[in-house]
């Protein structure tokens, strides 16, 4: 079944938006928590984890270099990694 | 509860032990799937290298085979330094690829559809990158989170986005896991049901019922690929974040 490549690759991608949009509220979230900057630490992290999120899904899709792919062993930078 | 697809996925307490110092360390389904799944790979890998010989037996091949795959995947990602995490690697691929594999069975409980169990592992992979960035390179690790020829002014910025990024690792390397395997075993389940309740309605519902059973039997193979395709990708991110340990950037 073809299929199956298809959807393994769309929730691979989906995976890393996600968390990146997850850590960054969290982040934001603990932040707020502590310091008591409620609610600017949350959306200020929210949109970077949204940044970070699209970040991820560029990188695992190959569009971008990985930062450490420049002196990483048999890594070339462009290279799409699983 | 036959037709439930979610049903399978819940937890009960065989033997209870509540409150230890405010935790429940009860010993439920899960645990015992993974004891088993723990118990099964070892004892595979055990037996079929017990007495091996120069020409490996059907079943010593196939734990050579699992051990020279994990290798050259270490290899190739993380050099051959990266060799000193080979056991670290091998433990993880190994109880991945089984507990996906377990789950197959049916009435089996799958322990890699608890989020749980795949952050566990995750966080695990995390931890020993970061404590062994540090204790290898210092303060020098902090590297991986500059990138070059970023101006100065957006560096804050760009260093903030790139800590976000490592620290989502973990949450994405987990919940790809966790979601293909519960996807996967709902799917399964729900086309499974369809055959169930259409062939209650008679000769044309038993007619119409031969294609979701087909759909099933056709998932069930792809389910097969999609439980070693899975522990793969595991093993595959494991080797990379290993490598960003080894080497992180300037």
């Amino acid at each position: 079944m073809d299929g199956g490549a298809g959807f393994a690759y769309a929730l691979r991608l989906s995976s890393e938006f996600i968390a990146g949009v997850l850590v960054g509220a969290g982040i934001g979230y603990l932040i707020d928590r502590i310091v008591g900057t409620s609610p600017w630490g949350m959306i200020v992290f929210l949109l970077l984890g949204f940044v970070a999120g699209i970040l991820n899904v560029l990188r695992s899709a190959g569009h971008l270099a990985e930062p450490e792919a420049k002196i990483g062993p048999g890594a070339k930078p462009g290279d799409n990694k699983e | 509860m036959a037709n439930d697809p979610i049903h399978q996925f819940q937890i009960h307490k065989i033997i209870p032990i509540e409150n230890v110092g405010g935790l429940d360390l009860s010993f439920t389904n899960v645990s015992l799937f993974m004891v088993a799944t723990v118990a099964i790979a070892a004892g595979f890998l055990y037996l079929t290298t017990a007495n091996r010989g120069l020409v490996p037996s059907r079943m010593q091949s196939v734990s050579e085979m699992a051990y020279e795959f994990t290798a050259s995947m270490l290899r190739d990602a993380a050099g051959t330094q990266g060799m000193r995490f080979f056991p670290f690697v091998f433990s993880i691929f190994m109880f991945v690829l089984v507990a996906n594999l377990m789950g197959m069975f049916p009435y089996f409980f799958t322990v890699t559809s608890s989020i749980i169990v795949t952050f566990s592992l995750a966080i695990l992979v995390i931890g020993t990158v970061i404590v062994y960035g540090f204790m290898k390179h210092g303060l020098k690790f902090l590297g991986l989170f500059v990138p070059e020829g970023v101006p100065g002014v957006l560096m804050p910025l760009v260093v903030m986005i790139e800590v976000i990024s490592f620290f989502s690792r973990p949450v994405s390397l987990s919940v790809r896991l966790f979601a293909n395997m519960l996807a996967g075993h709902i799917t399964l389940k729900v086309f499974a049901g369809f055959v169930v309740s259409l062939s209650t309605l008679g000769a044309l519902g038993i007619g119409g019922a031969i294609l979701p059973l087909l759909m099933t039997i056709a998932l069930t193979g792809l389910e097969f690929l999609v439980a070693f395709l899975q522990a793969y990708v595991f093993a595959v991110l494991t080797c990379m974040y290993i490598n960003d340990a080894l080497h992180p950037g300037h």
